[in-house]
């Protein structure tokens, strides 16, 4: 983790005629890190974000960027909000053009960049997002997740170096919320320091690198998503419930069960718990291969032709670029978010599967996976698809 | 929504990629020989053309085009009916004076005088049709800025045409639950609900440009609104098919100019 890259020191602010929204919060984040503000309706959560691209000004304390404190001229909030992308909760409220090209050049446009530079920025911002085509489509047209899509790309093209999301997943389906956070963390890998606000506890606590309790516009815990979910006292002040792994998992530690450290994200991770906690291993069968399609690869696999090859080998699509690999062949992902995960869950029923997912993620499957056969002293293969069909 | 649905067809019509210019240019043309006609041979001609144009070429669906119709072809059947029994001249066929100071008649001039303003319904309202069909609002807005029209009438257009469709979204769901909770059982009732709406959809649209203003800051909104430039480049054999049916309509008006119904 680099540096701090936005800071609160004792932050108040009440609203114009109404209650206090912010009671006195100090708080830091690193630049690289994916960060989840979690808190019931009306814990302050907007208020504080909307601070840190000089929306709104405390009445007290200081916000620094860049260990600089905030300015709220003209021109020094043009750079700050260049620098720190709001996304707001409703696309609806956010989208301001009529079609989806003007939206995401708005930005670019108002920054000053040339005609040429405009159209290669939001070339850019909507292959980001996965919406190559849809520059002329108005977005009345788009549905509810394409339009969160459409927001995020209309802040990327100011290639921001942190990017704030306000409750990224309301009135999204399950499926469109997992896009939405599986494209955030492929930013988070693109560089990008991520800010969610959310009451979902559920997706914050496996997505985030650090969770902030927030109610009544104090901060009640603040560390990693384990410790400050884990505390019962602390979620229900904070009017929340536990994640449902964790809750399952302090419940087998208070009856004896002798667990691994490490509290469980993910099915995998309480897979391993509740191996050990009643077997003592994770797999009974000769571990499946994991194949990894690298769509950026110069030498192109067919995945169709790959399929044809071996039936009935399940496919996860990683990142944005890789959906759109398999919806140009056709073909349906069985998974796609924590798709390592799942592809890893295959491998231990003795099951192979395959990754279709871009080059710099390629070498992120490869560490995952051999980190867990480390840690559980399995041998999971990991190959590339063009090695498969030679 | 029918706006939408007009939006809709002309988004995904199969003109749609042909020159803006070119089919606004087809439609108010259509629309200046249908006015500058004499005889109604060359606004039926447009009407025909433009409709076939729209169905075989647009691959409009032709029962959306009817229902396109339906509104303005009430309306406009209703004023032919009066043109046609209240203006007189020539032979009377047939005459009704209920009133000492009116009277209802069929007469050659007026039947004459009715075809006409028929057939220029026809062409004028497929040549509306025409542009509205093929040719989606968000093209007009690059057409409105290189045809220079004041950037303050532009974007103010554009953040209007954009606000409508929110808006518009927005009375849908205050009427809904109005309807599910009996808001329109009676007159009374019905005045209230819709006072109501009203004053939803006022403090709705309030909020709606506080938090448009909002989004514009937070992009580093500095008076410039983008427009999309792109636009094809008028194809010759589109300009020349517009050019042909120019001259043909032109030369009907001039030729039949004097050939009436009856």
């Amino acid at each position: 983790m680099g540096r701090v890259i936005l800071e609160a020191r004792d932050i108040w602010y009440r609203y114009p005629r109404g209650m206090e929204a912010i009671r006195g919060i100090s708080f830091h984040i690193w630049r690289g890190e994916k960060v989840a503000v979690v808190g019931p309706n009306g814990a302050g959560k907007s208020t504080l974000l909307l601070m840190f691209n000089g929306m709104v000004k405390p009445d007290r304390g200081i916000i620094l960027f860049d260990n600089e404190p905030i300015r709220y001229d003209r021109a020094a909030l043009r750079e700050l909000r260049r620098k720190v992308g709001f996304v707001m909760q409703n696309p609806d409220r956010q989208i301001i053009s009529p079609t989806v090209f003007q939206d995401v050049a708005f930005g670019p446009v108002n920054l000053g960049y040339s005609g040429e530079e405009v159209r290669k920025a939001v070339e850019r911002a909507l292959a980001q997002v996965g919406l190559q085509g849809f520059e002329r489509r108005p977005p009345h047209q788009l549905s509810g997740g394409e339009k969160k899509r459409v927001a995020i790309a209309g802040v990327l093209a100011m290639d921001p170096d942190v990017l704030i999301l306000d409750e990224p997943t309301t009135g999204l389906d399950p499926s469109g919320s997992e896009d939405i956070m599986e494209l955030l963390d492929e930013l988070h890998h693109q560089g990008k320091t991520v800010i969610i606000s959310t009451h979902d506890i559920e997706l914050a606590y496996p997505w985030a690198d650090r969770a902030i309790l927030l109610t009544r516009g104090r901060i009640l815990q603040e560390d990693v998503p384990d410790i400050a979910f884990g505390d019962p006292e602390l979620v229900r002040m904070a009017r929340l419930s536990m994640p449902t792994l964790l809750e399952l998992y302090i419940e087998l530690k208070k009856r004896g069960f002798s667990l691994p450290e490490r509290k469980p994200k993910t099915v995998l991770d309480m897979l391993n718990v509740i191996d050990r906690a009643f077997r003592n291993r994770l797999c009974y069968t000769q571990p499946g291969r994991i194949t990894v399609l690298d769509v950026d690869a110069p030498c192109k696999v067919s995945l169709s032709e790959w399929r044809a090859r071996h039936p009935g080998v399940s496919l996860g699509a990683m990142g944005t670029r890789a959906k759109q690999r398999a919806a140009e062949e056709k073909i349906t992902p069985e998974f796609t978010y924590g798709v390592i995960d799942k592809c890893i869950l295959k491998a231990l029923l003795g099951e192979d599967s395959m990754i279709v997912t871009t080059g710099s993620m390629a070498g992120r499957v490869r560490e995952r996976v051999q980190e867990f056969s480390r840690e559980f002293n399995l041998d999971i293969e990991v190959v590339m698809a063009r090695e498969t069909l030679e | 929504m029918y706006e939408e649905i007009l939006e809709d067809i002309a988004h995904n019509s199969a003109l749609r990629e042909t020159n803006t210019a070119v089919k606004l240019a087809t439609g108010a043309g259509a629309i200046l020989l249908c006015l500058l006609s004499p005889g109604f041979f060359a606004p039926l001609f447009v009407a025909v053309t433009l409709v076939l144009a729209l169905v075989l070429l647009a691959r409009v669906d032709i029962h959306t085009l009817l229902h396109v119709y339906t509104a303005p072809a009430l309306f406009a059947l209703f004023s032919i009916a009066v043109i046609v029994l209240v203006s007189g001249g020539g032979e009377c066929f047939w005459r009704w004076q209920p009133l000492p100071w009116f009277a209802l008649s069929l007469s050659r001039d007026g039947i004459n005088q009715g075809v006409l303003v028929l057939a220029r319904f026809a062409g004028g309202t497929t040549a509306i049709a025409f542009i509205a069909l093929t040719t989606p609002m968000t093209d007009l807005f690059a057409v409105m800025k290189r045809a220079r029209v004041p950037d303050e009438v532009t974007d103010l257009a554009m953040i209007i045409y954009r606000t409508i469709f929110v808006i518009m979204a927005h009375v849908v769901q205050v009427y809904r639950a109005q309807i599910m909770r009996l808001g329109y059982s009676t007159f009374r009732e019905s005045v209230r609900s819709f006072a109501t709406l009203c004053g939803a959809v006022f403090i709705a649209s309030w909020e709606a440009g506080e938090d448009l203003v909002r989004a514009m800051e937070a992009r580093c909104y500095d008076g410039k609104f983008a427009v999309l430039g792109r636009d094809r480049p008028p194809a010759p054999l589109s300009v020349a098919a517009v050019a042909l049916f120019f001259l043909t309509t032109g030369a009907l008006a001039v030729t039949t100019a004097d050939i009436t119904l009856i």
